[in-house]
């Protein structure tokens, strides 16, 4: 079992040992300077994260075959490369976020606690083993609790860290109750393992489903698809806004990464039976994510129901359980980070001059930053899945798998919601563009470092939607990695 | 040797009594205390399922949960103190200043 | 590069070049106007090349240029543009009526000048891909694309109720469309081509299958032409959209949709046109005679000029599913005549808008006395609008109603007479609203002081007006060149309906 350990093997986790290192540099260099100097602390990680991208793509990209590696405990393959690469993206821009943050700039926990959760969603999209998931899912979870409740004077970011900590430690330990039985049903841990003894039917079918179940309901709570969507508006709205950001694009990603690898590896002779459990979830989510956000006064909340209708959309790809589907999947995940990102980025940018979240605050923002007002357009109809962005077709290939899994009366209601969720994404534009505002002189100025950020996701976000072959082709590499 | 299913059944119960917990009493506290019985079903089952098995896999996997369950009742505990401090109370039903 | 210099690439994304010129401006600057107008007329100098290139006699498509775009596992999606008879009047159309509407913004738009000279590109841009596009996918990007500035015109410089109005706008289209991407994405995937004439060559859809794909689209262009009993988005967008927006709007835009029955149901699923010929038939007609009746009685006069487009476009829809030679040709000229003379009469109305700042008719009266010109030429415009013999409007609805007499609906089981003869009470009652209205208007003494002074036509508003009116005397007076660059394709696609028998719907 513990052969010696070759390249390969040191290849494969390249990203992890590169955050490992970056973030006891960051751990060090906050002991070592003084206070005042700890501004390089944010800019330390973002050359560590961006060193880190660079190394993954060039050096961490798996072969055609994907390979179990390091005991069955992790997988190299192309979803586990691409996800990780998102993660990282992530990563790197709610760190950018931060950078005129002066209550988190100074203090190097909160660098340290981000690079850590991300070190989980790399190993998350890499799990291949069910202990190894449970690890990697808390690292990722534990630092974020503590990232949500980081503004100790703020009630409402306590309120949201404890919320957010009592769900996800909840969820983990019915998740992790699943898993003890499969383990006890299949004799192993591994996924891989687990679907073959599945396969070999040693299973009955019953207990199956109902580890099943258990399992979804740990994941669901990651990806925050209803009925386990309770705790993500509270938690977005209070929680500071560039960890919102994070934890409804990396780290609702991950989930996903990990729900597309369990179901379609582990579960795949209960297909019908989670396919209908997701279904119905999917509907849910969409439907509620979409209505419940029609009346929301405040942007972070109404993108937190955006995110769970999002979550929705994504599952339609989930529950094709075909190539086409888990490619739409990961494609719908690259272009909602991007997209989410820039979304956030405007609401960072804006809060910090105004002071507000409330969406009636946002009348008169074409005027006083055109620039700004041309992200939130552009993120906003990417969101809508108005083409030429890439939201579009992100959507188009989730409905296109649900059409080919014919599963036609899912993508129906998908494009039926589609049309609700216009109508909000709408209204925001609507006051951010029509409505006249009653500080239309003052300039609103962007921050360098945060605009090339915006100006990055948003170039990102017209490339996925003209440009497609690319991506897509990562996708599919991924998917095909699954099957 | 008790039989496998014995275990299952306790662990069952056990966890059902934690969920139970987690749902009804509004005591931060005491609905730690019912996810770690939660927890500790699972670790139950890990045990029994290896002894049974005769491979020590599940019992080194239950030394990783109690280390992941220290950390996380580490962190709750301290977001249950800052609360504290405002609140003065760490019923959660206290904790509603975010609606819609 | 050589891609881009391909005639109808040049035609789609040349006011793409002025959009960004544009981009280079501040924002109050009257430049704009000079930069946008100029862009347009060099697009319409482009699209009368094309037409010089254009082969009439060819039934086929012509100019196409398909290059393969996304071309990765299972999707084959190709770029592919080209023109044929039905839709080469169309382009035409647009780059004709866009810089005359720019035009009419001189005065109307003051107000961030530059942004809307740009949506008002960017929206060409979309209308021109719209019927350019033989592709299914990129039709449906351009079709969506199209949205985006329309709203952004009808909410930043619409009237009071503008938001509501450009959201409504907004939801509707894009409800319809949403379903057509489901249909083009069954299509895409199971006949595994986006492309046109493949598809209309691996046909073989089965028959409860095409009768839902046609649902599908046709709720799409139902909704943008819209026929009773989904035009209630119509009145709002064009009383609070500015005049320019409202040309387009009616002009171009409303035409996407008669020309997607064409383009896409009727190529596509000819059988079940045949089938539902006789349901649309009677949407139709409903259209056409709820669309007089609500006019009349309206007071604002842009509401009852917004009212008569759903009747007038009842005529169309009409003649495309009398699929016959005469109705198919007829309705595509009743487009062009349409946007022609709905166009001219938001421009009237435009113009006494900026005058007066209202729209009521009870305000006016005898205005013949005060603005002889204006009034001289409205009479003309709805003369057209009502279809007297001798101006445009008459030869498209007499030839719809040709072919709605004898066409294929005769194959179904209500009969072509009654369709024909209930379009033609929509003629009367077309009459009768327009002859009211100019009498309001115009005739009688001058009741109210303030329309005494009211100065007539301008220089550049007679050079806006006389266009659209040399159009009008020559498609009524000849209008055989027009029907020349249509006929052929026209009977190439009647031709696909000769062998098929109407059946009941299953």
């Amino acid at each position: 079992m513990f052969g010696s350990i070759t390249t390969d093997m040191v290849l494969a986790i390249l990203p992890e040992i590169a955050l490992l290192v970056l973030i006891a540099v960051v751990f060090v260099t906050d002991l070592v300077v003084d206070e005042k100097r700890r501004g390089i602390l944010a800019w330390t990680s973002i050359i560590g994260l961006l060193i880190t991208m660079l190394l993954t793509a060039f050096f961490a990209q798996p072969g055609a075959e994907a390979e179990t590696l390091w005991g069955g405990m992790l997988r190299h393959d192309w979803l586990a490369y691409v996800s990780k690469l998102i993660f990282l993206f992530g990563a790197l821009i709610t760190t950018v976020f931060t950078l005129n943050w002066d209550s988190v700039r100074f203090k190097g926990e909160f660098y340290v606690l981000l690079l850590t959760s991300t070190l989980g969603m790399t190993l998350m999209g890499a799990s291949a083993d069910l202990i190894m998931l449970f690890l990697s899912i808390e690292t990722t979870s534990i630092p974020l609790y503590v990232l949500a409740g980081f503004l100790t004077d703020d009630d409402r970011s306590t309120e949201a860290g404890f919320k957010y900590l009592l769900f996800g430690a909840m969820t983990t330990a019915v998740m992790l109750y699943g898993f003890s039985l499969l383990y006890g049903f299949a004799g192993s841990t591994g996924l891989y393992e687990i679907s073959a003894a599945i396969g070999a039917g040693q299973i009955p079918a019953a207990a199956l489903a109902g580890a099943a179940v258990l399992v979804l309901v740990g994941f669901g709570f990651k990806v925050a698809m209803a009925p386990l969507h309770f705790w993500a508006p509270d938690v977005y709205e209070g929680a500071p806004t560039p960890i919102t950001a994070f934890l409804s694009t990396a780290s609702k990603a991950a989930g996903f990464v990990v729900l597309t690898r369990v179901m379609i590896a582990a579960f795949s002779s209960v297909q019908a039976e989670w396919q209908l459990m997701l279904a119905i979830a999917a509907v849910i989510s969409m439907t509620l994510g979409n209505l419940v956000a029609l009346s929301q006064t405040n942007i972070k909340r109404l993108l937190a129901y955006s995110s769970i209708a999002h979550a929705g959309y994504a599952l339609l790809g989930v529950i094709a359980a075909s190539e086409l589907g888990a490619a739409s999947v990961v494609y719908y995940f690259l272009v909602y980070v991007v997209t989410n990102m820039a979304a956030f980025g405007v609401v960072i940018v804006v809060s910090r001059v105004i002071g507000s979240d409330e969406i009636a605050d946002y009348a008169g923002l074409s005027r006083r930053s055109p620039g700004l007002a041309l992200v939130m357009l552009l993120a906003f109809l990417s969101l809508a899945g108005i083409p030429p962005l890439g939201g579009f077709i992100a959507k188009v290939l989730v409905f296109a798998a649900a059409v080919q899994a014919e599963f036609v009366w899912l993508a129906v209601i998908g494009v039926l919601n589609a049309i609700i969720g216009l109508y909000y994404y709408l209204i925001v534009l609507k006051v951010v563009y029509l409505t006249p505002g009653k500080d239309e002189q003052k300039a609103l100025p962007t921050p360098r470092p945060q605009a090339v950020a915006l100006v990055v996701s948003i170039v990102l976000l017209l490339l996925m939607g003209t440009v497609f072959a690319p991506w897509y082709q990562w996708a599919l590499n991924s998917a095909s990695a699954l099957f | 040797m008790v039989p496998v299913s014995y275990y299952l059944a306790l662990a069952a119960i056990l966890f059902a009594l934690g969920a139970l917990g987690v749902l009804i009493r509004r005591n931060a506290i005491i609905i730690f205390m019912s996810i770690e019985l939660m927890l500790n079903a699972a670790n139950l089952l890990f045990v029994a399922f290896a002894r049974s098995f005769e491979s020590l896999d599940g019992q080194i996997y239950v030394f990783f949960v109690i280390a992941v369950a220290a950390a996380e009742v580490a962190v709750g505990l301290a977001l249950i103190v800052t609360i504290f401090r405002t609140k003065h109370s760490i019923d959660i039903d206290e904790l509603s200043s975010m609606k819609g | 590069m050589d891609f881009l210099l391909q005639p109808l690439n040049l035609v789609i994304f040349f006011p793409l070049l002025g959009v960004l010129a544009l981009l280079f401006l501040k924002e109050r600057e009257s430049l704009a106007r000079w930069v946008s107008l100029i862009t347009a007329l060099i697009t319409f100098g482009i699209s009368l090349w094309v037409l010089g290139l254009f082969d009439a006699a060819n039934p086929d498509l012509q100019l196409t240029v398909v290059r393969d775009w996304i071309q990765v596992a299972g999707w084959n999606i190709r770029y592919a543009v080209g023109v044929d008879g039905l839709s080469i009047l169309l382009v035409l159309l647009t780059t004709f009526l866009t810089p005359i509407a720019i035009l009419s913004t001189w005065r109307a738009v003051e107000d961030r000048v530059r942004d809307f000279q740009l949506f008002f590109l960017l929206l060409e841009v979309g209308m021109l891909g719209v019927f350019l596009a033989q592709e299914l996918f990129l039709f449906y990007i351009f079709w969506e694309f199209t949205l985006v500035p329309m709203y952004f015109l009808i909410g930043i410089w619409g009237g009071p109720k503008r938001m509501y109005a450009a959201i409504k706008f907004f939801l509707y289209t894009m409800a319809g469309s949403i379903l057509m991407l489901l249909a083009i994405l069954w299509l895409g995937i199971n006949q595994g081509s986006f492309y046109l004439p493949d598809l209309i060559a691996i046909g073989g859809i089965p028959a409860d299958i095409q009768y839902w794909l046609f649902i599908a689209f046709a709720a799409a262009f139902a909704i943008k032409v819209p026929m009773w009993p989904l035009h209630s988005w119509l009145p709002d967008a064009h009383v609070q959209a500015p005049t320019a927006g409202s040309v387009i709007l009616a002009g171009v835009l409303l035409k996407m949709g008669t020309y997607g029955f064409l383009r896409f149901n009727l190529q596509l699923f000819p059988q079940t046109s045949v089938q539902l010929a006789p349901v649309m038939g009677v949407l139709a007609v409903i259209g056409i005679i709820y669309g007089a009746i609500v006019s009349y009685p309206q007071s604002d006069v842009k509401k009852l000029v917004a009212y008569s487009s759903i009747s007038h476009l009842g005529f169309v829809v009409l003649g495309l599913f009398a699929l016959n030679q005469q109705g198919i040709s007829g309705a595509i000229l009743q487009m062009v005549n349409h946007g022609i003379s709905t166009g001219a009469l938001f421009l009237i109305v435009g113009f006494i808008y900026e005058r007066r700042h209202t729209r009521e008719m009870d305000e006016f009266g005898g205005l013949w006395k005060v603005m002889p010109v204006y009034a001289v030429l409205t009479l003309i415009v709805a003369l057209s609008s009502m279809g007297l013999p001798g101006l445009n409007g008459f030869v498209g609805e007499f030839t719809i109603l040709l072919g709605a007499w004898g066409g294929g609906v005769a194959n179904g089981p209500y009969g072509s007479y009654l369709f024909a003869g209930l379009a033609a009470v929509g003629v009367i009652l077309a009459a009768v609203y327009m002859l009211f209205m100019f009498q309001k208007l115009f005739l009688g003494p001058v009741t109210n002081k303030k329309n005494e002074g009211l100065k007539d036509l301008s220089a550049r508003e007679l050079a806006i007006l006389i266009p659209l009116l040399v159009l009008i005397f020559w498609i009524g007076l000849y209008p055989q060149p027009f029907f020349a660059l249509i006929g052929p394709a026209v009977a190439k696609l009647t031709a696909s309906f000769s062998g098929i028998a109407y059946l009941p719907i299953p």
